[in-house]
């Protein structure tokens, strides 16, 4: 059998059980949000392990605004504002029909509200787009989604995300 | 006075005042009665600065409307008064108009127009919101008035920098009223757009379930976004805390499925528009219908005018939510429909 993304994840929930294992309900909190340090002293208390546990909050709680400035900024960006997430664009891109990570409306949403950290988790993504150039011709709004793309992941390098 | 030449007209406001001046300009005599102590309706109790889509001061409007009431010798304006009871029929009336002040006026009327518009939805009700017990969580009501003044301030004299709107507060919702205002989606967004005009440091987020700018309205939305860097984020609020500080508001954007906790100096509120006790009373005295949620019923609903009681027509706000140009629109046509009983009934008594 091939070593496939399942297999993968199978493994990492595994070790990630062991995590935070004695929180009440733990089963309503993804594994990556549990954090155990391995080694952590406070006020020269050992609190390594389970005794300095913290769960990260799964809500976005600010509006980073810089990476959008940048992109409105750029050539390719400039009509980003205009975007009402109508979903136009990810409805004829052929990438994000075969690739489940890739969606152009979603991308240039969560660079709008500033969602640090989805940016961070699908920053790669933005090389997936072909350039084909389908989603500018659908666009309402004159958003020019196939550019943005590209404003994306200029924004992103300077930014140091990428 | 006779009572073929005479219309009595409840209310005040953009659709009252409009049959009253069509009435008056045909050559008909008007008695106008408003509630209240000054006339204008809604834009002018609430001091609205401009009117969507077009932005024009609320006195280009209103002005020459409510000076045409108070010049025209054939209206006779009585506020701070209400209709209090009615005999007869259509062509025939007989109306007795009482005064906040014990004055009491009976007047003969061939037809009545009701035309007693609505009521801020109240957001105290809905206590998601803090309105009423954390300071700068205000309606958009009480916005328009800020707007007027030119000065947008929180409540320690600051300037608000991130200021968020709420759309459909007690409308579209089982728990308070299910219908939708139709207007507050423009009026906010027109807000909004003032807001950055005085305020271009401002961020400023809508929150919102679907945005409904019908018609031409819609170009208030474009332009929001196009010229303005207007942001949108489609969910619902489900809480809002005060910090002492900010605002912390609770919610959820459903483009990203995922909680947002996120503070804000200032929040709107887009509350909806309802049937008041103004016209309940209006209902009551002259015997009409209401329907499911308390607005006037007409007896066709794609026909306002018709109230199903012969003589007496419905203008405005009082039937179902709407916009101003919509209001006047439908004091003219209540106004058609009153002339039409008048010249009847006159052409009755006097063969020609
Ligand atoms: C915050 C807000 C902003 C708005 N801004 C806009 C805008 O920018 N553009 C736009 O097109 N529309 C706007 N609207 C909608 C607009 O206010 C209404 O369309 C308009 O006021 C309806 O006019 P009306 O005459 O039917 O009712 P009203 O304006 O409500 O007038 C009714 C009048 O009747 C009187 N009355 C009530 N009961 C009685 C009684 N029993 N006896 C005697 N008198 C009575 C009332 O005192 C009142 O003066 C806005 C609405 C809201 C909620
Ligand atoms: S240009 Fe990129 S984002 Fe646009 S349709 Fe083609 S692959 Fe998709
Ligand atoms: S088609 Fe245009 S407006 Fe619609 S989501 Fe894509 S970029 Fe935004
Ligand atoms: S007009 Fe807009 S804000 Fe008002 S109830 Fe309808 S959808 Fe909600």
């Amino acid at each position: 059998m091939v070593d496939g993304p399942e297999t993968h994840s199978a493994k990492r929930d595994d070790e990630s059980k062991e995590k935070g294992k004695f929180i009440v309900e733990r089963d309503y909190i993804e594994p990556t949000r549990i954090v155990e340090p391995s080694s952590l002293t406070a006020e020269g208390v050992d609190i390594s392990g389970r005794w300095g546990t913290i769960v990260l909050p799964r809500t976005i709680n600010e509006f980073d605004t810089s990476i959008y400035e940048r992109v409105k900024r750029l050539p390719g960006g400039s009509h980003i504002a205009n975007c009402w997430q109508c979903g136009n664009c990810s409805a004829i891109c052929p990438v994000a029909h075969e690739h489940p990570e890739f969606n152009p409306r979603y991308l240039i949403h969560i660079v709008k509200m500033g969602y640090t950290s989805e940016i961070e988790r699908l920053k790669d993504s933005v090389y997936l787009c072909s350039g084909c150039g389908l989603c500018s011709s659908v666009c309402p709004r004159g958003v020019d989604p196939q550019h943005v793309m590209i404003a994306l992941s200029l924004a992103f390098h300077a930014k140091g995300v990428l | 006075m006779s009572s073929e030449d005479s219309v009595l007209i409840v209310g005040g406001g953009p659709a009252g005042l409009r049959a009253a001046v069509d009435l008056a300009e045909m050559g008909f005599n008007v008695v106008l009665v408003e509630r209240r102590a000054e006339l204008g309706g809604a834009p002018i109790r609430w001091k609205y600065h401009t009117l969507a889509p077009d932005m024009r001061p609320t006195e280009e409007v209103m002005s020459p409307l409510i000076d045409a009431c108070k010049s025209n010798q054939r209206i006779k304006v009585y506020t701070s008064s209400v209709a209090s009871s009615f005999s007869g029929s259509p062509g025939e009336f007989s109306v007795e108009v009482k005064g906040a002040d014990g004055s009491s006026s009976t007047h003969r009327v061939g037809a009545i127009i009701v035309a007693t518009g609505f009521e801020h939805f109240d957001a105290r009700v809905d206590p998601r919101y803090a309105y009423g017990r954390a300071p700068d969580v205000i309606g958009i009501n009480e916005l328009e008035g800020m707007l007027r003044s030119g000065k947008i301030v929180r409540h320690d004299g600051s300037t608000p920098r991130r200021i968020g709107f709420v759309f459909c507060v007690g409308s579209r919702d089982r728990s308070t009223n299910p219908w939708c205002c139709t207007v507050c989606c423009g009026v906010s967004i027109k807000q909004a757009i003032e807001l950055r005009r005085l305020l271009p440091d401002s961020q400023i987020y809508m929150i919102y379930m679907d945005i409904r700018t019908w018609g031409l309205w819609e170009k208030l939305y474009w332009d929001s976004m196009e010229k303005y860097g207007i942001n949108y984020i489609r969910g619902r609020v489900g809480e809002v805390y005060y910090t002492g500080e900010k605002l912390l508001v609770k919610g959820e954007d459903t483009l990203v499925r995922g909680p947002i906790e996120v503070l804000f100096d200032m929040l709107v509120l887009a509350v909806g528009m309802e049937p008041g006790e103004g016209t309940r009373q209006a209902a009551r005295v002259f015997g009409l219908n209401l329907n499911e949620y308390g607005f006037l019923k007409p007896r066709q609903p794609n026909i306002h005018f018709d109230s199903g009681v012969g003589g007496v027509f419905l203008a405005g706000a009082c039937v179902a939510p709407m916009s101003i140009e919509e209001a006047l629109e439908e004091g003219s046509a209540a106004a058609m429909q009153a002339a039409k009983v008048l010249i009847r009934s006159s052409k009755q008594r006097v063969p020609i």
